[in-house]
């Protein structure tokens, strides 16, 4: 139980990059637009079982035919003097209430992901998330950078649009990377493996949104590109933006049209749907908590009280 | 079996020749699940052998209390060497469903060296309670529903989120266990109370199957105390003798007329003195 590899290519001086969901799919979509980009072949998976329940069973003519789980699956390019690896994982594995992973179960996984790292002498890894972030969606979102070593700071800020934590206003150099992005930069610390999370900006009041945020994880491909001096094909992605924005206004548009909407948040919201970024202006937390209240209680609203039959 | 020592207690040691494992789980629509195991568990003798240890698999957070009486996970194993044949009873478990089915495995499989698994569950159906019962089957080998075709088991097709009874299915098949999920129907306003005609259903099979020469008097008396009260009930109502007609000749009910017939049949199954 744990890496099932179908093969065993031979690949060297290899860099890793992961990708799996969260708060708009940022890292996801990002990792997994750079494998199809370059036509990576799957090679392994880590087993499900041990981390995700089941989503979905097919039952033909009496026989249980098929149990459809959240794959992990690695995939292997080999570039010109730098072969790559991927894994891209459809869930993170969480515990209790938590949407993102954190526990036993998840640090098994980074542990997994590493042993394949460590297999084929990786002598680095890139992980990819989202960042929250007081912009705009009109805004070109940035791309925050944390490596897990000091020595790789340097690097990381000569591709254009990246920042460092220290040159976020009101960081300091601090904050917290949730999930499996933050856990695997720790672990591959732990096992000396030179990583860094690449974070793409979204709007703070997005972060609970359905949608997926292509912006960001355009901003990501466009570092990873420069990084492996490759070119990638952003049609589909640009694609994707200009969807989402529409999508975008139409939900401010409604959310500035509902009835029963505090005053005060009513006016952020205005600003935000007429505003360009540099016009937004200083907001409070008081103000950022009672429109984040809204929107999210507005997005979690088509999930609430499903109740599925289930065989 | 080296694994999960820890989440086993054995109370009992057997030496076991190869027998089948069937499974119910402690809550089931109409009470059969549980109710099938316990008569069977009666019915043949069988001694409880081995219990799997809630912690890990329950939050353990004090007790829930049904009916006025406090409840607990409970997950125990019964066998019956006559009939070569092990139950278990369980909770379903609130965390690591892949630990706690495993542990099941490891139980049927390692241990009582079983080579056959069968799982119970209700599946509701708008269905009327005069109506003969159907057991629908998912199987997860093909050898095993041609070893079961002269019982006349439905052929489920069916795509989904899994119940916990697949899930054990699926898991049984990579280990090479044949086994098969019994789904029997139970009339839908009989979910809250017991529907003595599916656990009689369902035992008749498992008797036909392993020759258990199971005396199904009890639940025939059962029977026919229910049906008296809900003939009684359709003498006095007639929108809900309406409803039940409808069901007999297959037609099905709107949302009202369903939450109609439920609280009309959960009262008159708990009040009403047979006659």
């Amino acid at each position: 139980m744990g890496v099932k590899l179908y093969k065993e290519p031979e690949l060297e001086n290899v860099v890793m990059f992961c990708g799996w969901p969260g708060i708009g799919n940022v890292g996801l979509v990002a990792i997994d637009t750079l494998r199809v980009a370059l036509k990576a072949e799957e090679f392994g998976e880590i087993e499900p079982f041990e981390f995700f329940a089941p989503q979905n069973v097919v039952i033909r003519d009496g026989l249980l035919e098929q149990m459809v789980f959240p794959s992990s699956k690695f995939f292997y390019k080999r570039l010109k003097g730098k072969d790559l690896i991927f894994f891209i994982g459809q869930q993170q594995p969480a515990e209790g209430m938590v949407g993102y992973a954190q526990g036993h179960k998840a640090y098994k996984m980074a542990e997994l992901v590493l042993d394949v790292a460590e297999q084929f002498h990786s002598r680095g890894m890139y992980t990819s998330g989202a960042a929250v972030s007081m912009i705009h969606h009109s805004a070109k979102p940035r791309v925050w950078a944390v490596p897990n070593k000091a020595h790789i700071i340097s690097e990381l800020k000569a591709y254009d649009n990246t920042v460092l934590m220290s040159e976020i206003e009101g960081r300091d150099g601090h904050g917290a990377i949730t999930g499996l992005n933050g856990l695997l930069l720790g672990v591959a610390k732990k096992r000396a493996i030179e990583a860094a999370c690449l974070m793409g900006e979204v709007p703070y009041y997005l972060q609970g949104a359905p949608w997926p945020y292509p912006k960001a994880s355009r901003s990501v491909v466009e570092v990873l590109a420069k990084m492996l001096d490759i070119e990638v094909d952003m049609s589909q992605l640009d694609i994707l933006a200009g969807r989402v924005d529409d999508s975008i206004e139409q939900f401010l548009q409604s959310l500035s049209s509902t009835e029963g909407l505090p005053a005060q948040a009513r006016a952020e919201i205005e600003k935000l749907l007429h505003a360009k970024q540099a016009d937004l202006g200083p907001i409070t937390d008081a103000e950022k908590k009672e429109i984040l209240d809204h929107i999210d209680e507005l997005f979690k609203g088509e999930d609430r009280d499903e109740k599925r039959r289930h065989i | 079996m080296t694994k999960n020592d820890d989440i086993f207690r054995f109370t009992s040691e057997f030496s076991f020749e190869n027998p089948a494992l069937i499974v119910g789980w402690s809550q089931d629509s109409g009470g059969l699940s549980p109710k099938v195991i316990d008569y069977i568990n009666q019915k043949t003798k069988s001694t409880g052998f081995c219990e799997i240890e809630p912690a890990g698999f329950f939050p353990l957070a004090g007790v829930n209390i049904e009916n006025d009486v406090a409840q607990f996970p409970q997950s125990s194993f019964c066998y019956s060497q006559k009939h070569q044949l092990v139950t278990l009873k369980a909770s379903e478990p609130q965390s690591e469903a892949y630990k706690f089915l495993s542990a099941v495995l490891d139980v049927a499989g390692y241990y009582c060296k079983s080579k056959e698994l069968y799982t119970i569950n209700a599946i509701l159906s708008q269905t009327a309670h005069t109506n003969p019962r159907r057991i629908l089957a998912v199987f997860n080998q093909a050898k095993l529903k041609k070893a079961l075709r002269v019982y006349s088991l439905v052929d489920m097709t069916w795509q989904g989120k899994p119940h916990l009874s697949s899930y054990l299915l699926w898991l049984a098949k990579i280990r090479d266990i044949s086994g098969v999920s019994l789904w029997t129907e139970v009339p839908f306003y009989l979910a809250a109370v017991e529907d003595f005609e599916s656990i009689k259903t369902t035992v008749s099979f498992f008797d036909q199957r392993f020759a258990l020469g199971t005396d199904t008097g009890v639940l025939d008396k059962h029977i026919s105390q229910q049906d008296q009260k809900l003939k009684a009930l359709r003498q006095e109502n007639d929108d809900i003798n309406r409803c039940i007609e409808a069901l007999e000749i297959g037609l099905s009910l709107n949302e009202q007329e369903q939450m109609q017939i439920i609280r009309a049949v959960s009262e008159a199954l708990s009040n009403r003195p047979v006659q």
